[in-house]
């Protein structure tokens, strides 16, 4: 049943089992409910006269809520049932279920049903590297309540399970005698309630008896999160199922880290990445800025608050450094895993500055800038003095945890996604070429935050002199003379790491890329050994690495796509970037609504459809705001002083497109697009995988002046 | 694993007498906000050091009043923290200290203890 895992969540705490609803997990297994990166139940089985139960149907009505249909017995051809089982379930400060037993039969049931429940304790890291435990558990009933709990030294975990209903209580779980009258029914409520401290301070479970409906844990209900989203309205009608899951994902994947007042953060997929990521919950913040903003406000105050202060080697923490990763499991606690926080990532730092910068522009919020002016600098100042390994005026990086640290401290982590052509790994420490896009971009945006809001215009032009510097030593060194793009790293020698990547988007978007090189630039990414059809590679078909389904060496990545899209539009190449955006939602489509966090490179012609690659992850967060960034690159919006600018340029299978109340500085504005209704008559119901062709005319402009672009020189 | 370096017997005490005289500090301008700390000896009451922190400016006192966040540990694991041997916030995880109120400004606070000992050079 492991293939139908049902996955209900409320921030940091989840419930993943099985379509029965229930969890038998091992050391290995991942079901469980889960808090706060620890497993507080690993068994949750419920029988009906001894037998195990068989699942009807499940309707996730919600992400945190679900209702599972039963009946007994298991693995008959079919099911001639007397009775059925409604289990209703959601989650939040633990689990709350509604059991339901529906006699359908003339005659009364007399039934014994059994729910046993069980704990391991183990941490979200044990869960995954199969490790055993090295504290003590203990069991007991008190006041009608199960109580399992885990103890090592002074940490205390606890999970008290307790039922509405009379129970037999023991060490194992909660046992019902029954009685149901004919066509009758029997119910009862189950808490379980997980809690951390000495004498088990317990969470008031979320949904405790008698309240029948379940709320999420955020500080805004699923409803009114979706009601104050901007409204879309779009002739392509599947543009509509795409942005209501994006909103709804993004609800589902909002993180409130115990010290954020409430507030909460894009954390990075989910079940398993509920937690602050540095450069997950920044690129996520930057895609939906022009949505849900607060989310980049949360973002940045987190990430400012636990900025490096020291030179730490087990965390790789520096002072200025961004982290990449927080955790609170028992592993963490004891200092068997670096995450209190670890910092071992080369790329959240700079773009801490950028999100920073770019929350600016778009809310007008100077309060939050001045508040991390602090922050900002040491970030600034982190760049050139912790990030410059190798002392050649560019950010590298190699691990100092040896042991738990990352070896990888950019997007693309795994272990082979920096490659020369020939298929040779370099060693470290590895400068990728999309760190000094970043460098430069938080030099130009600190300068402008310096000047306009720090009054500091001594520091903006010393950055931005910097950030010249940058530019014109990076087109040199990087620039792959015979392949005309830009190569992927240097090396520890200071050589080209030249193999043909994605990373050239980014390079466009951070406006590194001079002018001259662009057009080069945007043939390789709009080509054939890069464009699959749907989106652009990771890794240029032809390289000895190329694997259309290898995780960073061939695979398209619809966040990738997303910024490369925006990268296009900053160099003013807007038919390119519609024509990413028409691919990557033609694949939305498919994909219903939801994108997964990286597909297969095949071409588009060959397999018709996306093949997913093979993840544990999600919706993931950066995937959920690709389609909110695409619709902001189709639309051509740009803030620019107290307005918003509208300058769109749609795919031809679209042929008009708005989006009212926009937030931001001006307010609330709306902005509308149109395409050319000849070219998207042929277009309109066709679906058979061939590339469309998008708008080449310059569109219509929108409601506000179509002049101004942000510079991208 | 982390850094081992030894815990300093005092280093409690010296951390504080050196927060004293800390001066300005300019990673803590826009923080405000008291700390208590309650420095548990096995037999005797708790010590208490207050910390207010106002626009980078940090005063030390010895009282035992009210404030918004209160810290509380056993002098052993404090003496660690103290002298670099520990991380306060891997402390608080594992419950060898406890933090009540805004554990917001413990968070901040940590940038003045000081940073282990290094595995290298």
């Amino acid at each position: 049943m492991s293939d139908e895992l049902v996955r209900l969540l409320d921030g940091n705490t989840f419930v993943v089992s099985d379509s029965r609803g229930d969890i038998e997990a091992s050391l290995t297994d991942p079901t469980g409910l889960f808090s706060f990166d620890c497993r507080y139940l690993s068994k949750w089985v419920l029988t009906v006269n001894g037998e195990r139960l068989n699942p009807l149907s499940v309707d996730d009505l919600q992400y945190f809520e679900a209702r599972f249909f039963l009946v007994p017995g298991t693995g008959t051809v079919y099911v001639d049932a007397k009775l059925s089982v409604i289990r209703q379930r959601a989650v939040g400060g633990g689990l709350h279920e509604e059991l339901t037993i529906l006699n359908h039969d003339g005659q009364p049931l007399a039934l014994t049903v059994k729910l046993e429940a069980g704990s391991d304790f183990a941490d979200l890291f044990e869960v995954k590297d199969a490790l055993k435990k090295k504290g003590r558990y203990h069991a007991s009933v008190k006041d009608g309540q199960l109580l399992l709990g885990y103890e090592r030294e002074a940490l205390h975990r606890l999970t008290a399970i307790s039922a509405s209903a009379p129970a037999h209580v023991d060490e194992h779980g909660l046992t019902f005698t029954v009685q149901v009258e004919p066509h009758g029914r029997w119910t009862t409520d189950i808490d379980v309630v997980v809690a951390a401290g000495p004498g088990g301070r317990q969470v008031r479970p979320k949904y405790a008896r008698g309240e029948k409906r379940a709320q999420p844990n955020m500080g805004r209900s699923l409803e009114r999160w979706l009601a104050e989203a901007p409204r879309l309205d779009c002739d392509w009608e599947p543009l509509h199922a795409i942005y209501r899951r994006s909103l709804i994902d993004l609800a589902a994947l909002r993180f409130s880290p115990p010290i954020a007042g409430g507030a909460s953060l894009p954390a990075a997929g989910l079940p398993w990445f509920m937690t602050i990521f540095g450069r997950d919950s920044i690129l996520t913040s930057l895609q939906t800025l022009p949505f849900t903003p607060e989310l980049a406000a949360t973002t940045l105050r987190m990430l400012g608050d636990w900025q490096g202060s020291r030179v730490d080697d087990f965390r790789d923490e520096d002072p200025g450094r961004i982290l990449h990763e927080l955790r609170y499991g028992e592993m963490t606690a004891f200092e068997e895993r670096p995450h209190s926080p670890y910092y071992g990532c080369a790329d959240a730092t700079p773009l801490f500055v950028v999100l920073l910068d770019e929350y600016e522009r778009w809310t007008g919020d100077r309060r939050l800038v001045r508040e991390f002016e602090q922050e900002a600098r040491a970030a600034l100042a982190w760049i050139d003095r912790y990030g410059d390994l190798m002392g050649n005026g560019y950010i590298s990086y190699r691990r100092r945890n040896e042991q738990t640290g990352l070896e990888n401290q950019c997007w693309k982590d795994s272990w082979d996604s920096i490659s020369y052509r020939d298929g040779r790994l370099p060693g470290f420490p590895r400068a990728t070429c999309e760190l000094q896009g970043y460098a430069y971009d938080a030099k130009m945006r600190g300068a402008r935050l310096a000047r306009e809001v720090c009054k500091d215009p001594a520091f903006a032009a010393e950055l931005e002199h910097q950030a010249t510097e940058l530019k014109r030593r990076f087109n040199r060194d990087f620039w792959v003379q015979d392949g005309q793009y830009f190569a992927l790293a240097l090396d520890a020698d200071g050589k080209q790491v030249d193999s043909l990547t994605s990373n050239n988007g980014h390079l466009l978007w951070s406006g590194i890329v001079e002018k001259s090189k662009a057009k080069a630039v945007v043939r390789h990414l709009l080509g054939p050994r890069l464009f699959s059809g749907w989106g652009v590679r990771t890794l240029a078909e032809g390289e000895a690495r190329y694997n259309p389904i290898g995780y960073h060496v061939g695979t398209v990545w619809p966040f990738d796509c997303s910024f490369i899209a925006w990268g296009l539009r900053r160099y003013g190449f807007k038919a390119e970037a519609a024509t990413i955006a028409a691919g990557i939602l033609d694949a939305a489509e498919l994909f219903h609504g939801r994108l997964p966090e990286a597909f297969g490179g095949y071409e588009r012609g060959v397999t018709k459809y996306p093949v997913q690659y093979p993840t544990a992850c999600s919706p993931q967060a950066w995937s959920t705001g690709a389609p909110l960034l695409l619709l902001r690159t189709m639309l051509g919006l740009e803030p620019l002083d107290g307005h918003l600018i509208v300058d769109p340029a749609l795919p031809d299978s679209i042929g008009t497109l708005a989006l009212f109340d926009i937030p931001g500085r001006w307010g609330h504005t709306d902005a509308y697009a149109r395409g050319r209704p000849e070219l998207r008559k042929g277009a309109r119901g066709r679906r058979d995988g061939s590339v469309r062709q998008p708008v080449r005319r310059a569109p219509a402009a929108g409601r506000r002046s179509a002049a101004a672009r942000r510079s991208a020189s | 694993m982390p850094s081992r370096q030894p815990t300093r017997p005092n280093a409690t005490t010296e951390f504080f007498r050196e927060l004293q005289t800390h001066g300005h500090e300019p990673s803590l301008v826009k923080v405000s906000g008291t700390l208590r700390f309650d420095i548990v000896d096995d037999a005797a009451a708790p010590s208490h050091w207050l910390v207010s922190l106002k626009k980078g400016e940090i005063a030390v006192s010895r009282k035992n009043a009210r404030a918004d966040c209160v810290v509380r540990s056993d002098r052993a694991t404090f003496d660690g923290v103290a002298s670099g041997r520990l991380n306060a916030f891997a402390a608080l995880l594992r419950e060898a200290l406890s933090a009540q109120g805004d554990v917001g400004l413990l968070v901040l606070f940590q940038r003045l203890f000081p940073p282990p000992a290094r595995s290298e050079p």
